[in-house]
């Protein structure tokens, strides 16, 4: 079990930031995403494996005012 | 005083009266910052200063409150002052008709007990971070996109938005899509408001973390940062 802001959610093996992202469906353009605090760079998404029992924040990266 | 009589109890007597001794600094005069300072002034914070270089034009409309259509063309800084002399005029108003800059965020957040964030850009966000981070006072952030919205409370040092804003050259996000829209600015800057009312009482809130609305999804997060 890994934990997606603030909810629980299943790890499975292969995981990575990338496939968390679309089971989610996180389909803003522009979010923030951090693994147990590491900020992790969009172009590393599909490569970054997500490990059973890690902390993920994602952020929509929102500047309007 | 019959001003203040709906405060009560939730703001406490000996509360207003120190309410009305707090400086607050809002820089950004438009979507958030028209909602705060409208809120701020009705709660009867004392001395308010306002910061934005722009003029209200017409896509201001759809949602900023001190905008009309009487006003296109004209400082938004002046519509904050006249909006609280309307309102509550025992509240002072000082207005700086300008955009926030190194050169001039130390004296405006001099003698200042918060700055609130309700500018429109990264760059600018992150500079006012800086220089309350410099006068050691906190900083309340709040941004808006679309149908979302979020708002932070920062303490001297913590620098959370850094965290919110990693790539520091990046200028805008979402709202570049999305837009901004009337409902989450209010919604948005009320929350902010709060938030502040209760950092100049002392009262607990939101700590280390920021707070996640989605008006779409009708949900409220509140996600761990430090």
């Amino acid at each position: 079990m890994i934990t997606v802001n603030t909810e629980a959610y299943p790890w499975h093996s292969g995981m990575t930031v990338r496939s968390l992202l679309d089971e989610k469906v996180f389909t803003f353009r522009h979010i923030i995403v951090r693994v147990n605090g590491e900020y992790v760079p969009e172009e590393d998404y599909e490569n970054f494996a997500i490990q059973d029992e890690d902390e993920v924040v994602v952020l929509h990266l929102m500047a309007g005012g | 005083m019959k001003r203040y009589l709906r405060n009560h109890d939730a703001i406490s007597e000996t509360e207003q009266s120190r309410l009305a001794e707090k400086h607050v600094l809002v820089v950004g005069c438009g979507g958030l910052g028209g909602m705060l300072i409208e809120c701020l002034a009705r709660i009867g914070v004392g001395h308010l200063r306002v910061v934005d270089g722009d003029l209200f034009d017409e896509t201001n409309l759809n949602r900023q409150l001190l905008s009309s259509t009487m006003n296109l063309n004209r400082p938004k800084t002046l519509a904050a002052q006249q909006r609280v002399m309307a309102v509550n005029p025992l509240v002072k108003v000082e207005a700086f008709q300008t955009l926030l800059t190194e050169e001039n965020a130390g004296d405006l957040l001099f003698g200042c007990d918060v700055a609130l964030d309700a500018l429109d850009n990264i760059p600018a966000r992150l500079l006012l971070q800086q220089a309350a981070k410099a006068a050691n006072i906190p900083l309340v952030h709040a941004a808006v996109a679309g149908w979302i919205g979020q708002v932070c409370v920062i303490q001297p040092g913590q620098d959370l938005l850094n965290l919110l804003y990693p790539n520091s050259n990046e200028m805008q996000g979402e709202e570049q899509e999305s837009g901004t829209l009337s409902f989450t600015a209010a919604v948005t800057a009320s929350w902010q408001a709060a938030e502040t009312v209760k950092l100049l009482l002392g009262k607990s809130g939101l700590e280390g973390e920021v707070l996640q609305i989605d008006l779409l999804t009708s949900s409220v997060n509140k996600v761990k940062l430090i």
